[in-house]
């Protein structure tokens, strides 16, 4: 029987081979769905997929990308916001 | 493209910001200043306003302040704010240290 905190259908089984050969298996959190663009719906890059723990562990700087609307709109989308700002 | 034009840089941390190009390298790309940091940038990262400013080629980073802030375009950099206070307040904090 797990563990009652392991009694959930959020987390997933992961097979883990020990150095004696025996496979134990894990519970661990599934990971949260890929970010995506708000405006085309594509999927952003250099944007951290992780747990919310795993996210806060690493820098703000390794979350997103360090330019305005980084880990919100993908580059395309940033680029045509500044030129219709810019055109008008 | 010439030195002199204002443009919006597109891509990058400086995405959304204005400069001025300083000069043209040889490779394709160009130099640019402003509101930018003072970096070699390709032109295809560039949108160029309506806007020339008069600028030797090379002018450093305070000419292009100036003209920039005489256009009319706001130029905040880590530059502008204060270094001589800044250096004033480290050198002294070092002080206080050394005397410990």
């Amino acid at each position: 029987m797990p563990a009652p905190k392991d009694r959930t259908r959020t987390k997933r089984n992961v097979f883990v081979k020990a150095p004696g050969g025996r496979v134990s298996v894990h519970r661990k959190r599934f990971r949260p769905n890929k970010p995506q663009c708000a405006e085309c719906g594509a999927e952003l890059k250099g944007v951290i997929r992780g747990t919310p723990c795993q996210v806060a562990k690493t820098s703000k700087t390794q979350r997103r990308p360090e330019r305005p609307y980084g880990g919100v709109l993908c580059s395309r989308c940033t680029r045509k916001k500044i030129l219709e700002s810019v055109r008008k | 493209m010439k030195v002199g034009d204002v443009c919006v840089k597109l891509a990058g941390r400086d995405a959304g910001k204005k400069c001025v190009i300083v000069s043209i390298e040889k490779d394709g790309f160009v130099m640019i200043d402003g509101a930018t940091r003072r970096r070699k940038c390709n032109p295809r990262h560039l949108e160029p306003l309506n806007i020339a400013v008069k600028l030797k080629a090379n002018a450093s980073h305070d000419e292009v302040v100036g003209v920039l802030v005489a256009e009319g375009v706001e130029v905040v950099t880590k530059k502008t704010i204060n270094t001589k206070e800044k250096k004033e307040k480290s050198a002294k904090i070092q002080k206080k240290r050394t005397k410990k």
